[in-house]
């Protein structure tokens, strides 16, 4: 049996296992940025470092293999000084990230609470700052403050990976990088489909989700629920935000076995239906033209006239019934035995088969 | 003038088809439209964001109409001291590119793919790159033996000294493996910066699994200060074909790249020659002497990117992805170009090759001073008599060099400073006693690298020169990693006085601490090497630091 010995505790591991993820078995708190569990490791924060022995310099634990008989120690007062050192490199360019709003998204606070965790105030390495907002991209759902931007490329990352969309990219180099769309357009004019997984992963919050930050000067703390999206079959696990018994936003939740972190536009963003002046709350029916309110009996009366007159006209087969995707089983099951049973066709559906 | 499609179809079919692609659109265009980039990312299915990223990673590429045409201007370290500002100011619509490979004879300006040099108030013209001087000790030379020789860059003229005769020997009567003990015996290192084994390096390809293997020839030639790469391409291209074709016959590889700077558009036409040449005469392409070995060779030019001389960087490229380095473990030599087995070597490694099997190990550990083996080429620049390139034996002292072989200081002037490693291995401030090795240098915190030596004399102003090269690394730093990218750019700050603290001590507590962490912790060699730059500074002119900080104060 493999094993690696990591700050005295000799411990096996599985073939594949990186220093880090044997590292975090063991519940080492070992500091990352660019890290996001569903994605390769990419070793840009460097902040994962640990001392290897018979090693010239210290390796990124993340993207460094863990093999037989290494000898590891996570957190060394030299290791833990050029931590410090990042850390207060990484808030120099970006200083307004240690004070951000949870509501941006799910990793929105990991620099603000590393800047707590190194006692890194900005004071240290003032310089230039790096990353250009664009407030002119005036999309509803997503925020693009790349003043915040600190280059860890998780967003690209997940775009490519696991959104498979390769809507945005990397532009520049060094202290010029710049996260773009083609030809540095707007997030609408891309391929971007706004699954929003770029934002759940910002670890700064220079994307954040603009819907949830609507409540973000509501006084109190939000509240998270877990649940499923109610939209389509897949159903993805996510998290309910309220503040005041009120959706003020819905994250995915990382753990959820369906989606594992994922969403899509939907899910992400489509939850403000909830508290609209505009939902049904009473049977209307067109009378001239116009949708005035009825009561129950008028509407069942109306409805099964018009459906009897078309099957009349044109034959059962002329009707067709698509099940929300929102209903529960049991609705479900009832479309179907109303529609094969009541006209005689089998012509059903379900809005999540696609 | 050919169409879109025409140059989509001409490249899609063949291997690493972006950089020329991009660069056939480029040429048509005089600067990449935002039509071309779609029809690229089309032809290619290369998505269009990350085409876009990609190509807004390399210097060269313009992107606005008429970009092409206008005139880059060389401002590295030596050709600035020669006057690039003023000569920039002459040139309509000039913008500054880093260090083009000619400090020997500055200073070079591309204008499209024309290479020119000139001074400020003189007319730019195009001339050849200056030949190396005979060897000022009467020393053998191994790279240098035959290039001064006339008709050496012609198929004729190589073959005529016995070029070609050593692949023709290994073909016809020896084996893969005793190419490779021969190399290894020799003691040869990487002449590229890292100094690793040659022999190693392909005894590891040669053993592992996969295939096709690929042979690159590393012509970024990048480092400021480093020129001996294009001397050895420009007059003995054979001598590097050849070296290439032995490594593929020792690996067991069936295709080559030559990964070619982007300033360098002649060499790349007589490379493009010489390959030609060297198909036609059968020692190239397939059944290479009518045996059953092959090797397909290409020339691929990079867009100007000092880091796509790193080894991974240069295989992203190649593959037409984001240039930022790979995570190593895996090495190229297993997991390479398109993830298979892969050496990679530098043009001057590559080009010792062919006289190494020609005369023997034995004889190229003889050209080494002591207990060093073999030679290596010095890019000498700056503020000294005669500049150019030497070939010395390793193990020289730096003062023969500078004082016997180049002439010694400029009239009535003294040496100050010399750089190493072009501006990798930072400034030396007392240096009578190196000498030119890995072992002296590196115990002087410094290592010799690609080879390539700036002087300076008593007139320069060393925390400018340190910024400077500073300002160097922060502009070509990938930007992956995030102690090389914000740390090259706050030295840079802080050696302009542009930001930083005022307090003496405090200052030089930063520039040390961002300097300590980048050196441990960087992603690659970039990133590990710049701050020897403020730490050589610190070290060997403290005196210039103080009184630039105490300056600033009023
Ligand atoms: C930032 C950086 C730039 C480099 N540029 C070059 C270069 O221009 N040419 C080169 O041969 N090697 C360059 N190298 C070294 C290569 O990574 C690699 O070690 C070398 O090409 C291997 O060939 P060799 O063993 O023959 O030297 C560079 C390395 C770094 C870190
Ligand atoms: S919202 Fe989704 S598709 Fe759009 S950029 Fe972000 S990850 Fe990519
Ligand atoms: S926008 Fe956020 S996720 Fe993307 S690179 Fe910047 S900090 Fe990282
Ligand atoms: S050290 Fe610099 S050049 Fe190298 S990977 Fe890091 S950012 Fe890129
Ligand atoms: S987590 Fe390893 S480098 Fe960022």
């Amino acid at each position: 049996m493999s094993t690696i010995t990591i700050d005295g505790q000799s411990v096996p591991f599985e073939d594949g296992e990186t220093i880090y993820e044997v590292s975090r078995r063991l519940e080492r708190d070992v500091p990352t940025l660019c890290y996001d569990d569903r994605l390769e490791a990419f070793g840009a924060c460097r902040l994962c470092v640990v001392e290897l022995e018979g090693a010239r310099n210290p390796v990124a634990s993340c993207t460094t293999m863990a093999a037989d008989g290494m000898v590891v120690r996570t957190a060394t007062e030299a290791i833990e000084r050029h931590r410090k050192t990042l850390m207060d490199l990484v808030v120099s360019e970006n200083p307004k990230g240690a004070r951000i709003d949870p509501l941006r998204g799910l990793a929105s606070q990991e620099l603000a609470h590393l800047a707590v965790r190194y006692e890194s105030d900005g004071s240290r390495f003032v310089g230039k700052q790096s990353g250009t907002s664009r407030p002119d991209d005036t999309n509803p759902m997503i925020l693009r403050d790349y003043d915040n931007c600190i280059s860890c490329y998780r967003c690209v990352r997940v775009c490519a990976e696991r959104e498979g969309d390769y809507a945005i990219s990397v532009a520049n180099r060094g202290f010029e990088t710049q996260i773009t769309t083609e030809f540095a357009g707007l997030l609408e004019d891309s391929d971007c489909t706004f699954c929003g997984q770029c934002v759940q992963t910002c670890p700064t919050g220079a994307l954040g989700d603009l819907r949830s930050m609507e409540a973000q000067d509501q006084p109190g703390e939000f509240e998270k629920t877990r649940s499923i999206c109610p939209y389509c079959g897949v159903g993805c696990s996510v998290d309910i935000l309220t503040k005041n018994e009120k959706i003020v936003g819905v994250q995915p939740a990382m753990d959820g076995p369906a989606n594992l972190g994922a969403l899509c536009v939907k899910g992400q963003f489509g939850w403000d239906w909830v508290d609209s002046d505009e939902r049904l709350t009473q049977p209307l029916v067109r009378k001239d033209g116009k949708l005035v309110p009825a009561s129950w009996e008028e509407a069942w009366e109306r409805a099964a006239k018009g459906f009897k007159s078309v099957v009349e006209k044109h034959g059962r087969h002329a009707v067709y019934a698509v099940a929300s995707g929102r209903a529960p089983h049991e609705s479900a099951y009832s479309v179907q035995k109303f529609v094969r049973y009541g006209f005689g066709t089998n012509y059903v559906d379900n809005c999540s088969r696609a | 003038m050919s169409t879109d499609q025409d140059l989509v179809a001409r490249w899609a079919v063949e291997p690493a088809p972006l950089l020329p692609l991009l660069h056939a659109f480029h040429n048509r265009d005089g600067y990449l439209s935002e039509a071309a980039l779609r029809a690229v990312s089309e032809g290619l299915r290369i998505p269009l964001a990350d085409l876009y990223g990609t190509v807004t990673f390399y210097h060269h590429f313009a992107r606005e109409e008429g970009g092409h045409s206008r005139p880059r201007v060389c401002d590295g370290p030596i050709c600035k001291l020669r006057g690039s500002d003023e000569l920039m100011a002459e040139l309509d619509g000039a913008t500054p590119m880093p260090c083009a490979g000619r400090c020997d004879d500055p200073i070079p300006v591309l204008v499209e793919n024309r290479y020119l040099a000139g001074r400020p108030g003189a007319k730019l013209r195009e001339t050849p790159a200056p030949m190396p001087d005979d060897n000022p000790g009467e020393l053998e030379e191994c790279c240098f033996a035959g290039i001064r020789e006339d008709g050496r860059a012609t198929l004729m003229g190589y073959c005529s000294d016995g070029g070609y005769g050593a692949l023709t020997r290994a073909v016809r009567e020896g084996s893969p493996a005793g190419v490779i003990e021969v190399v290894e015996a020799s003691g040869l290192a990487g002449r590229g910066g890292a100094g690793f084994p040659t022999g190693r390096k392909w005894r590891a390809v040669a053993e592992a699994p996969g295939g096709p293997k690929t042979i690159v020839c590393n012509a970024d030639e990048g480092e400021p200060g480093c020129f001996k790469d294009r001397v050895l391409m420009d007059y003995d291209p054979h001598a590097v074909i050849e070296g290439m074709a032995l490594a593929a016959f020792a690996t067991g590889a069936t295709r080559g790249f030559i990964y070619l700077r982007y300033e360098y558009p002649h060499t790349e036409r007589i490379l493009e020659d010489a390959i030609l040449d060297a198909r036609d005469a059968g020692l190239l392409g397939q059944r290479i002497l009518g045996s059953d070995f092959s090797f397909e060779l290409y020339v691929r030019r990079g867009a100007g990117a000092y880091i796509c001389g790193e080894e991974t960087s240069l295989l992203n490229s190649l593959e037409g992805k984001h240039p930022f380095p790979r995570n190593k473990p895996p090495y190229p030599v297993t997991h390479g170009f398109e993830d298979l087995p892969t050496v990679v070597n530098n043009v001057e490694t590559l080009a010792s090759v062919p006289p190494i099997l020609a005369k023997g190990a034995d004889w190229y550990r003889g050209l080494g001073l002591g207990d060093h083996a073999g030679t290596k080429i010095i890019s000498l620049s700056g503020d000294v008599q005669r500049p150019g390139n030497y070939e010395v034996p390793i193990g020289l002292p730096l003062d023969t060099l500078l004082n016997d072989w180049a002439g010694g200081p400029l009239e009535g002037r003294t040496f100050q400073a010399v750089t190493m490693a072009g501006l990798s291995g930072g400034f030396l401030g007392k240096f009578d006693d190196v000498t030119l090795d890995e072992p002296c240098l590196r115990a002087r915190g410094s290592f010799l690298g690609a080879g390539g030596i700036m002087v300076f004399d008593d007139r320069r102003d060393m925390v400018d020169l340190a910024r400077q090269a500073m300002a160097f690394f922060a502009h070509e730093s990938c930007g992956k990693c995030f102690p090389c990218r914000i740390g090259t750019q706050r030295l840079t700050e802080r050696l302009a006085g542009e930001a930083g603290p005022a307090d003496a001590d405090e200052w030089k507590r930063e520039v040390a601490d961002i300097g300590t962490t980048m050196a441990a912790v960087s992603a690659c060699g970039l990133g590990i090497a710049a701050p020897l730059i403020t730490q050589s500074l610190l070290r060997d002119f403290p005196d210039a630091v103080d009184a630039n900080l105490e300056a600033r104060k009023s």
